[in-house]
């Protein structure tokens, strides 16, 4: 009998390889005339999160009150991160510092792309897939924004953005 | 499991950077399938996920070379040890699999077939709307299956380990059955080829090259292997001394373990082992301290860990004063009777392999002045290393106090709350090290009347089992040391 999905949402492993197989990959986009990769590589991430979606998922119900804690879940156990998080309600802004990101850790020069734009799609879909189920009056949509800064980039630190709004603004 | 595979295991799983296993295997299946975007061609696709994991394991290992180096260098004690690679490559255990040797005429190896029943990579794939690479539409029954990716990463990692070996021979490993593809196991064959027919290989396999500089517009060519150069002594040293060979030197009691150090030196240094060490004579108690030094240095050697850990400045501030705690309370912890064991173990290694005037003038030495020269000569290497010992206070509370009034922790509360939660793990790490210094005490004395009938493998067992033995229980704690570093990792 094999693995199941469930299974493996109860263990842990090693990115150190697949990590650089991200960066070859966008390299390989790159000589090949893909000139979206950034769209590419955060569909990734949004496909990660339909799936994973299907195993695990930090809570039932999002919340503005209770997004910050979400957040912190879904790096924790899903990336073993530990991130800090600023919101901005004018802007509806919400950066994300992760000093270990699980898909940056080298500056490369000859790659102009964060691995961290798949954790834009990834976490932005998993929030908003949640809101979309949960019975809250008003569902909070989250969508990618910007990778502001990244350990890729060669900065000391990762900086993802989103932007939020909630679905009765639509 | 062997003291190499353990360590080599625990050592690679603490270091890494862990995810979760389902994101690593969804995130494995989201490249394949935007090369697959890319190539439009099934077949094609996992040829360049198979490159991609060769690239990505490469690029690794020369980022870590020197853990490398300790590794052994001959084809078939690699596929021995196929469970480090995989914990390499994928960080976790390698559940349930079978080896099976195939025999080969007329070559110095044998083939080999690993089945392994539970494989990560395809575990319930196809059960989700987003499993979108169509296995079916394969033409060609050769093609390899969803771990192909993972195959060439083992592959990448099996001949990098023989390239800084300088071993001429190569791994080919290949996939051939994929529990995707309706192979009831995951299952890779290891053929092992010596360098002119494994060069032929990759240059008659003329679709994959093609393929692969299509895309990549380039192709990779494995150096050459280089004619053996001049090497330091530590180079020469990790020839000789790889951590493979642990259980060996293990087995061998303190006799053999001196015709093995006079063997190196006679071989290595080209030089008799009593010239060697006629070169300290008179200045033994420097030789002492370099014992010392060394003796650290070599430990850093496992991948630089140690040098890694110090470039903290917190951290290298706590093992500061643990090294100074140490050193203050040896002398008043252990025995005096413990202390000479040691010496006497120390003039036991030299007698017949060194002068004798050297030995004598060791024998002169106390327990204590041994003790205080080694001491002395880690502290050079740790000052090395990084931990500026000018800078540490009387004791880690007049540190602790200091910080307070300067106000430099962090009123942040969540870096509060972190710091917190991981105190009782620092606490425990501490804890185990110090047990495992206790347990070490009581060694040489064991060495020393065992040494003649059984090794220090019997030693180390004592006189119980091998699990409740010394080497059990330093195992235990070392294994709760590296739970602990996992957890504050985490």
């Amino acid at each position: 009998m094999n693995f199941s999905r469930k299974e493996l949402v109860q263990t842990e492993a090693t990115m150190n390889q697949v990590r650089n197989a991200v960066f070859h990959l966008a390299r390989l986009m790159e000589k090949n005339g893909i000139e979206n990769s950034k769209e590419r590589l955060r569909k990734m991430g949004q496909n990660i999160a339909k799936t994973y979606i299907n195993y695990w998922k930090p809570t039932d119900v999002i919340t503005l009150a209770n997004l910050k804690d979400v957040i912190t879940t879904i790096y924790q156990k899903v990336l073993h991160s530990a991130v800090s998080i600023e919101i901005n309600e004018i802007e509806k802004v919400i950066k994300v510092r992760d000093y270990s990101c699980a898909l940056c850790k080298y500056h490369y020069e000859d790659v102009e792309i964060a691995g961290c734009e798949i954790l834009l799609g990834l976490v932005s879909e998993l929030i908003t897939l949640i809101s979309k189920e949960s019975q809250g009056s008003t569902p909070l949509l989250l969508n990618p924004y910007e990778v502001i800064e990244s350990r890729a980039y060669g900065n000391k630190s990762c900086v993802q953005a989103f932007k939020y709004k909630m679905k009765k603004e639509e | 499991m062997g003291a190499f595979q353990w360590l080599m295991k625990k050592i690679t799983k603490v270091f890494g950077r862990s995810t979760n296993a389902l994101f690593y295997t969804l995130l494995y299946r989201e490249i394949l399938k935007e090369v697959n975007e890319i190539t439009n061609n099934e077949e094609e696709s996992l040829i360049i996920l198979r490159e991609i994991g060769k690239r990505a394991a490469f690029e690794s290992c020369e980022r870590h070379s020197s853990i490398f180096k300790f590794m052994p260098g001959n084809p078939k004690k690699i596929l021995d040890y196929f469970e480090i690679l995989w914990v390499v490559v994928f960080g976790t255990e390698l559940d349930e699999y079978t080896y099976e040797e195939i025999p080969k005429e007329g070559s110095k190896y044998n083939d080999y077939v690993l089945k392994i029943s539970k494989c990560p990579i395809c575990a319930d794939y196809g059960q989700d709307l987003e499993d979108t690479f169509k296995f079916d539409r394969l033409k060609n029954k050769e093609t390899e299956g969803l771990a192909c990716g993972l195959c060439g990463m083992l592959e990448s990692v099996a001949n990098y380990i023989l390239k800084i070996k300088r071993n001429e021979y190569r791994i080919q490993i290949i996939e051939q059955a994929c529990i995707t593809k309706g192979g009831d196991c995951l299952q890779f064959t290891c053929k092992i080829h010596d360098y002119k027919e494994w060069k032929e290989l990759l240059d008659s396999n003329l679709q994959q090259k093609n393929i692969i500089s299509t895309y990549f517009k380039e192709t990779v060519e494995e150096e050459e292997i280089l004619p053996e150069t001049k090497l330091d002594i530590i180079d020469k040293l990790q020839e000789v001394i790889s951590i493979d060979k642990l259980e060996e030197y293990l087995d061998e009691p303190l006799e053999s373990l001196k015709d093995r150090v006079s063997d190196i030196i006679k071989d290595k240094l080209n030089m008799e082992p009593e010239h060697f060490f006629d070169y300290f004579r008179n200045y033994e108690d420097d030789m002492i301290r370099i014992i010392g030094y060394l003796g650290t240095h070599l430990l850093n050697e496992y991948g630089g860990l140690l040098e890694k850990f110090l470039k903290n400045e917190w951290l290298a501030k706590i093992f500061g004063y643990i090294f100074k705690q140490l050193k203050e309370m040896t002398l008043l912890f252990i025995p005096l009777d413990v202390i000479r064991d040691y010496n006497e173990l120390l003039v036991s290694f030299l007698d017949g392999i060194a002068p004798i005037e050297m030995v004598d003038n060791v024998k002169q030495f106390t327990g204590k002045d041994t003790i205080t020269y080694i001491f002395e000569g880690a502290q050079m290497a740790l000052e090395n290393l990084g931990i500026d010992f000018s800078e540490l206070r009387e004791n880690v509370w007049e540190e602790l106090k200091a910080e307070r009034e300067n106000g430099l922790i962090s009123s942040e509360t969540s870096t509060i709350d972190r710091t917190r939660e991981k105190v009782p793990q620092i606490i425990n790490i501490i804890q185990q090290f110090l047990m495992i210094f206790n347990d070490i005490l009581t060694l040489p004395i064991r060495v020393l009347i065992s040494e003649s009938h059984y090794g220090l493998k019997t030693a180390i067992n004592s006189v119980i089992s091998e699990e409740e033995g010394l080497y059990g229980s330093i195992r235990e704690r070392f294994d709760n040391i590296f739970d602990q570093i996992q957890e504050i990792r985490k």
